[in-house]
């Protein structure tokens, strides 16, 4: 048996444990430099509040409404869901994390208690200790869980759990639920099965297997098809690593020279680099991609991506920045406004069987940077992030003190909470 | 003839030695029989990191409990508030800490009780939206400035 875990409108739930006051009310994160609605409170939803709509048009669409509107806070929510985590580890006998706010378990060997009580209960010891919310969906394999999930947070009645442990059960689910919102369908193939007249997970999951595969040729959406039928076949490895990372923001305002545009892309690829670092991987791919504002159509627009593969794949913060600059260098036009850039790290692998490229043998430089990288990731975990960056990430001119500015500054976030649960300085007062 | 197996090798995990005491020829130190794990307050004051949060004190109110202004609070939310805990409640928009007085809940109502005769207790109706927000486990005071 499998189990998802995931926090109801994560960001805005971690935001209300240093807010009761919030609580029945509508309250809405942006996303990085405020750009556009990241999460959303239910009564938010219920307000008509569409996911990714851009902040300036919120304040337009509910000029009447009183809306909590946070800065995303990232600090507070990975640590919040850490501590979600490491109750979920106690509870139960496996775990992988899949992204900042799911966490799947393996629940083997649990078959004699009663599970539905235990996700109950799990939920339960979760708000009581962490303060956020949490919604438990239990069955045979990972889709089916990720069913179960959309029903636990959809009615209450499940006292946030809920188990699909029969044929019966598995039937009712899958008939009342929207093949788009199946996890492993895209929205390209969603799209396809709606022109199919397939709208249901159920009406996928009795397509016959031929049909499946001669129509999506596909071996994600076979697999889905197929979990959706009971079978147990999404491997689990392919979820403990990422197999891209990718860092990219819209810019606070937009931005035209390519210098600043070099400040902003090194500074993704050199996050990316420590993600690589902080998974013990390497990447062979590096790419990045460059977009104007599209919702300014009185603008000339432009969109490019470009990859390299590097001679020997790295995690080296030196050699992802230099690489993602000369692809910048090499897609930038001048005369246009960019809104947003990103970089994207692909080819991911384990660190320590790198190969060696032939050509690029210079085992020196690599064990340097090695060491190099391993000294500015030691300081910025002791003295705080970005306490030690390269030049590339820093803004060339200078601040009221005469030193040059830091991007951090340079990224815009106006309503960004506290985080009382990492800087003594923003622990709660107490009256 | 003898076959080779080859075993793969794992590079992906790292080792910690857990206690590596220094290696010396000679007579072993009779203090290592004595081995015990160092006084830790994480460990030992702070029962459930997961659900343990930090207030720091702000005023007088809880003075003759012996909580002064600029103490830290060390907030448990997991464990259950009792009659006569010192606890923190989120009441008109701010976070408070005062004791829990369950003693008339019989009569429909239950109090936040300040340790400071300066100040009222705070009335608690059942019909209120009221929970208790965590429980103070410890206080912890600076002396040496």
């Amino acid at each position: 048996m499998y189990g998802i875990i995931d926090c109801d409108n994560c960001y805005v739930s971690c935001e209300r444990v240093f807010r009761p006051d919030l609580n029945g009310k509508p309250v809405v994160v942006l996303s990085n430099n405020d750009g556009c609605i990241v999460a959303r409170s239910n009564e938010a939803k219920k307000l008509g509040i569409k996911a990714g709509l851009p902040y300036f048009k919120l304040q337009e669409q509910f000029p009447d409404q009183k809306i909590a509107v946070f800065s995303s806070n990232y600090e507070l929510y990975g640590e919040l869901t850490g501590r979600v985590v490491d109750i979920i580890r106690q509870e139960a006998p496996q775990y992988f994390r899949y992204s900042i706010d799911e966490c799947f378990v393996y629940l083997d060997g649990m078959e004699h208690i009663d599970l539905k009580q235990w996700g109950e209960n799990l939920h339960n010891r979760i708000k009581k200790s962490v303060g956020v919310p949490v919604s438990v969906g239990l069955a045979p394999n990972k889709t089916l869980a990720k069913v179960a999930s959309h029903f636990a947070k959809k009615y209450s009645g499940y006292r946030h759990c809920c188990l699909i442990d029969s044929e019966e059960k598995r039937i009712k689910a899958l008939k009342l639920f929207p093949v788009e919102d199946v996890w492993g369908i895209g929205r390209r193939y969603a799209a396809k099965l709606e022109s199919m007249g397939i709208h249901t997970a159920f009406e996928f999951a009795t397509m016959p297997k031929g049909i499946v595969n001669a129509k999506f040729n596909n071996v994600v959406i076979y697999r889905t098809w197929a979990e959706l039928n009971g079978i147990d076949c999404v491997p689990n490895e392919a979820m403990a690593k990422k197999k891209s990372i990718c860092t990219s923001r819209s810019f606070n305002g937009m931005i035209s020279d390519l210098d600043a545009l070099k400040v902003h892309v090194s500074n993704y690829a050199s996050r990316c680099a420590e993600k690589l670092r902080q998974q013990n991987t390497v990447a062979s791919i590096v790419g990045v991609f460059l977009n104007t504002n599209f919702f300014r159509e009185d603008l000339p627009q432009y969109w490019q991506f470009k990859e390299v593969n590097l001679p020997t794949a790295s995690n080296s913060s030196i050699t992802i920045v230099h690489a993602a600059n000369e692809i910048l260098a090499d897609i930038y036009k001048p005369g246009y406004k960019y809104k947003k850039a990103g970089v994207i790290v692909m080819g991911i692998a384990a660190t320590s069987p790198i190969q060696l490229n032939l050509f690029d043998i210079n085992a020196e430089r690599f064990e340097k940077l090695k060491a190099l990288d391993k000294v500015i990731d030691r300081i910025n975990k002791v003295n705080g992030t970005e306490t030690v960056i390269l030049a590339a990430q820093q803004y060339r001119h200078k601040n009221e003190q005469g030193k040059a500015d830091v991007f951090a500054n340079a990224i815009k976030h106006d309503f960004r909470s506290k985080n009382p649960t990492t800087r003594w300085s923003d622990i709660i007062r107490l009256k | 003839m003898s076959k080779i197996h080859i075993i793969p090798s794992e590079f992906n995990k790292e080792l910690e030695l857990q206690l590596a005491y220094s290696i010396k020829a000679g007579f072993p130190s009779p203090a290592e029989d004595y081995q015990h794990d160092t006084l830790d307050f994480n460990r030992d004051l702070i029962k459930h990191p997961e659900a343990t949060f930090y207030g720091r004190v702000d005023g007088d109110s809880m003075i003759e409990a012996g909580i002064n202004d600029g103490d830290i609070a060390i907030i448990d939310r997991s464990v259950e508030a009792s009659d006569g805990d010192v606890i923190v409640a989120f009441v008109n928009n701010e976070f408070t800490i005062k004791y829990l007085d369950l003693s008339h809940k019989s009569e429909g109502y239950i109090e936040l009780r300040p340790a400071n005769k300066k100040y009222h207790p705070i009335k608690i109706n059942d019909s209120d939206e009221f929970e208790v927000w965590g429980v103070v486990v410890w206080t912890i005071r600076n002396w040496k400035k």
